[in-house]
């Protein structure tokens, strides 16, 4: 008996979605290939005080529900109409209806029917109440724009000013 | 995403990204990463399971707080399924048939359409 008998499926690990989309769409006939953004090195900065005194910010890619633009889910396909183009924010004291329609989830396996596995507001005001950390009094929605200029020049200084005037100390982002 | 947690990590805002899509966001390099192995739309947690989306935030911030250095990256130990199976499925050509890739075609075609007419009103096309 070999030792190997007890690997895993080589497929078991973690998809290559970069490979897989550049395949898939070759395939539909565009053969502009998407770049992804890549740096060799990423910048870090400590945590400035415990997590427990700090003010946290959710930053999210899912967008307000906008009864008007059709299908948005749960099981909606691929909405573009959905996307939205400019940072949003909303009051983190309060629920919201946000939804991923406009992203390309994997939708055979997930029907996006629970916004608590994209959008952890719920949940994380639960955990400030246990005092693990502040929550920021509003959460902001990132545009995920193809124009990665966009993102660069417009929006992420706007969420920088954004978590600014809110005295934030650290932020959590979660992208669909 | 990514590009905006760089952003606000090289303003002077640390920063935790919790997602499901790993080769992406390292490839961009992200100073903290919670890489859960499951479909993309689940970065926190199994759908209706508060357990598993309570343990994955609770993950995240310690992986915050204890971080030492830029492209940190914990790999949540849940599990999406007993098999690895679904990973097989996505927009993976091998498993559609040549009249499924035709419909997707299509469907792209219009999808790219509706995307920009709405950059143009938006005014970024």
């Amino acid at each position: 008996m070999s030792d190997t008998a007890s690997f895993a499926p080589d497929h078991d690990a973690p998809i290559e979605y970069m490979r897989r989309t550049r395949d898939y769409y070759l395939a539909l006939g565009y053969d502009n290939p998407y770049r992804w953004a890549h740096y060799v090195d990423a910048p870090f900065r400590p945590l400035g005080k415990p997590l427990k005194d700090s003010t946290l910010a959710l930053i999210t890619t899912a967008a307000p529900y906008q009864p008007d633009k059709g299908d948005q889910g749960p099981g909606a396909p691929y909405n573009a109409a959905a996307k939205y183009y400019t940072v949003y924010s909303g009051d983190t004291s309060v629920d919201h209806d946000t939804r991923i329609s406009h992203i390309g989830y994997d939708r055979k396996h997930t029907t996006a029917s629970d916004s608590n596995t994209w959008f952890p507001l719920r949940l994380m005001r639960e955990f400030a109440a246990a005092g693990r950390f502040k929550l920021a009094k509003r959460f902001h929605g990132a545009p995920t724009n193809r124009s990665q200029r966009v993102t660069l020049d417009t929006d992420a200084p706007e969420i920088l000013a954004r978590c600014r005037q809110d005295q934030v100390d650290a932020a959590l982002l979660v992208p669909t | 995403m990514s590009l905006v947690a760089r952003y606000l990590e090289r303003n002077g805002i640390p920063t935790m990204v919790m997602g499901a899509a790993k080769d992406i966001v390292e490839h961009a390099g992200v100073p903290r990463f919670l890489f859960s192995d499951f479909p993309l739309g689940n970065s926190c947690g199994r759908p209706h399971e508060p357990d598993t989306q309570r343990f994955t935030l609770d993950l995240a911030l310690k992986v915050f707080e204890s971080a030492v250095g830029p492209r940190t990256t914990v790999q949540s130990p849940l599990r999406w399924a007993e098999d690895g199976d679904w990973k097989l499925d996505y927009n993976n050509l091998a498993r559609m048939s040549p009249q499924e890739v035709a419909k997707r075609r299509a469907e792209f075609d219009k999808v790219k359409q509706v995307a920009r007419g709405q950059r143009q009103k938006a005014g970024v096309g």
